[in-house]
């Protein structure tokens, strides 16, 4: 569940992270807004697309453990699957999102398991908000933390406190965001008390051409996961093959992934 | 000599004269009451050690949990205005010892070397009587727990996650609102391990549970009511009276469901209402994970003893149909001289339950001694064998009630196995019997 779950966060981020060229952050408080705005916005209506993605999962005294997916997405309906592919153990698992409910598919008993929002959470190292959709301009305050550098790149430092009487999964974060691409590179997210929690950083960037939105927009080929609190454990997702063109309609349902380990 | 005493005379002679008949037999249902004695001791001391361990770790002989919901598909386990729920035990539970109020919750448990995923009790040690009493200290001090910001674990735990007194452990777990949320503390004694119970439980003090949660000062896990050890064996019906006391009192109470609260989760989660629920529950409900391995244990104890049983009756059955056959003559010569059938038949059946008598007897001296060596002896189970008996080592528990029921129970049934051969006895015709040769 951990390791699977931990598969689902990387995807998920990915999501987030898929940008059109957006205009230059500025550093007042009505563009940062805008800015939040615009990355919620384009992870919100990135329309159909799918991926391949590799996952290598380092946890302090376990083997490490690789994964293999195909992950689909439809943000119209905010509908999107996993396919487990790799290993075989786990070959023809996946989690189906329908509305509300997230779905995660077993072929070795053959059932259906409704994942509840306290099973996601306790005992792994996803948060509630990898699983949402991004509301970033909604539920935070963003105030500017100036320019730093990372790597060869500049980047805009946020950080974002969440917004009173809101049920967030992280009352604080803390963002880099490229200056000229507009891109994450770098992320962190806190606890209550203030304990850094998970940093992600978003090392590499492909551009490619999506047909549906006429425009160019950017994933990531490489994210990596470190947990702050538990320093040996690291994700690395690494993202192959995306593909932009729309998706079936008969995708998104159980019988499509039931289908697929038969 | 009264005739009963004539009648005893006789039979114990019967006995003596075939020692080699005897000995075997009795023997055999020595053995056998041994065995009763002693897995009966087993299952008996592990159900004990299991009340005291669960009732000091993780529950109270009755329990007034429950669960928030803030919304219908996120459930935490907190009871909101616990004091309340206290006054309306007090007034309505008179077999209350006393009560305490924990915290509950599941958190991430990170040291510099290494994480498990652990229960969290958040627990006001000051007042919690039987904790002391109970827990075994092998370093630091339990009235340290008395200081927020502080932990106490097991010896399997600190060995997992390579921690001793005065080290820090984060504490990492959601609030009840879902906020990811932190705590630091400061590992202040470690208990010795109690099996499974104690491998996934921690104690930190209620108001560090709170802060973790972010619960209110008011709210709480829940309330854990000790009854007067007489009350013990009727907590199932001082329970549905609770329940229905509760319900009067305008809390709205889920039904009866024996299982512990962490499995009821899903399906609570599941459940279309918000707000407070409370459940009530008992000491088995809230261990019923564990207590299969007695039930096991129970039944295996039930089959063996059954199947060794039937063997012993066989056995008795055979011997006497021997014995009757050996001296039919003098069954004829007796009744020739005017023993009636009755008195016939009771020779025989006063025979085997005075053999049943001393066989039982033998046997449940032979288990007492067995079992308060085995519990001196202190033997030391490996992890496996500590998560069945819920204690690092061997503890049988033979009480005085069981080795009557055994004496009782296998002697009556060697008188029952030798009724019918005697009543046989009994039927042969004096003139058939006196020219008999065998």
């Amino acid at each position: 569940m951990s390791i699977r779950t931990h598969v689902f966060v990387g995807l998920a981020a990915v999501l987030l992270s898929l940008s059109a060229r957006p205009a230059r952050a500025a550093l007042t408080q009505p563009e940062m807004e805008k800015l939040l705005a615009a990355v919620d916005d384009r992870q919100n209506s990135s329309g159909d697309w799918r991926a391949s993605a590799y996952l290598e999962q380092k946890e302090k005294d376990k083997v490490d453990v690789v994964y293999e997916t195909e992950y689909y997405r439809r943000s119209s309906d905010q509908k999107f699957m996993i396919l487990f592919t790799k290993p075989k153990s786990s070959a023809g698992q996946g989690y189906l999102r329908i509305d509300s409910n997230l779905w995660f598919y077993d072929p070795s008993v053959g059932k259906w398991e409704r994942r509840t929002e306290r099973e996601r959470i306790g005992g792994t190292n996803s948060r509630r908000s990898d699983f949402d959709e991004s509301r970033l301009a909604i539920e935070y305050t963003p105030s500017d933390e100036g320019t730093e550098t990372l790597g060869h790149y500049t980047a805009v430092k946020l950080l974002l406190k969440g917004k009173p009487n809101l049920d967030l999964a992280f009352p604080e974060i803390r963002i880099w965001i490229d200056k000229d691409t507009n891109n994450v590179l770098k992320r962190q997210e806190y606890a209550l008390s203030g304990r850094l929690l998970r940093t992600a950083y978003y090392p590499k960037w492909k551009k490619v051409y999506s047909e549906s939105k006429k425009t160019d927009v950017w994933y990531p080929e490489e994210i990596r996961f470190f947990d702050e609190v538990e320093k040996a454990n690291s994700t690395l997702v690494l993202i192959r093959a995306v593909d932009l063109r729309p998706l079936p309609a008969n995708l998104f349902t159980k019988a499509w992934l039931e289908s697929k380990s038969r | 000599m009264s005739k009963l005493a004539i009648d005893f005379a006789i039979a114990f002679r019967n006995l003596v004269q075939h020692t080699r008949r005897t000995l075997f037999l009795g023997g055999a249902i020595a053995a056998v009451t041994m065995l009763l004695v002693l897995l009966a001791g087993l299952s008996t001391g592990i159900r004990e050690t299991m009340i005291e361990t669960a009732t000091t770790l993780s529950t109270g002989h009755l329990n007034v949990g429950g669960f928030f919901k803030v919304t219908a598909g996120q459930a935490a386990p907190v009871v909101t205005g616990y004091e309340k729920i206290e006054d309306v035990v007090r007034r309505e539970v008179p077999e209350t010892d006393f009560m305490v109020q924990r915290g509950r919750g599941w958190a991430k448990v990170v040291s510099d070397t290494g994480s498990e995923q652990l229960g969290v009790n958040g627990i006001d040690v000051r007042h919690e009587p039987k904790f002391a009493s109970v827990l075994q200290i092998v370093s630091g001090k339990l009235d340290d727990l008395a200081q927020p910001g502080t932990a106490l674990i097991f010896d399997n735990q600190a060995e997992k996650l390579g921690v001793k007194v005065g080290d820090a452990l984060t504490y990492s777990a959601p609030t009840t609102r879902g906020t990811n949320n932190t705590i630091d503390v400061r590992v202040v004694a470690i208990a010795k391990s109690l099996g499974l119970l104690s491998s996934w439980t921690t104690f930190v003090p209620i108001e560090t549970l709170r802060t973790l949660y972010q619960l209110r000062p008011d709210a709480t896990g829940v309330v854990q009511i000790m009854l007067k050890p007489e009350a013990v064996d009727h907590v199932n019906e001082i329970a549905a009276r609770l329940r229905t006391t509760l319900e009067k009192a305008g809390y709205r109470v889920m039904d009866a469901d024996p299982r512990a609260f962490w499995m009821k989760f899903q399906s609570v989660s599941r459940e279309d209402w918000t707000g407070q629920k409370l459940d009530v529950t008992t000491w088995e409900d809230e261990i019923s994970f564990i207590t299969w391995t007695l039930k096991a244990l129970q039944g295996l104890t039930f089959v063996l003893i059954t199947i060794l049983l039937g063997i012993v009756v066989v056995g008795i059955m055979n011997t006497m149909w021997i014995a009757i056959r050996e001296r039919t003559r003098e069954i004829g010569t007796l009744r020739a001289i005017g023993m009636q059938r009755g008195a016939v038949a009771w020779m025989f059946l006063l025979e085997s339950l005075m053999l049943g008598l001393f066989g039982t007897v033998a046997g449940a001296i032979a288990g007492f001694a067995i079992a308060a060596a085995l519990n001196g002896a202190h033997i030391h189970v490996g992890t496996g064998a500590q998560f069945i008996l819920m204690s690092d080592h061997v503890k049988l528990a033979v009480h005085g009630g069981l080795l009557v029921f055994a004496v009782v129970l296998i002697t009556i049934i060697t008188g029952l196995a030798a009724l019918y051969p005697s009543l046989r006895a009994a039927r042969l015709r004096p003139v058939v019997a006196m020219s008999h040769f065998g």
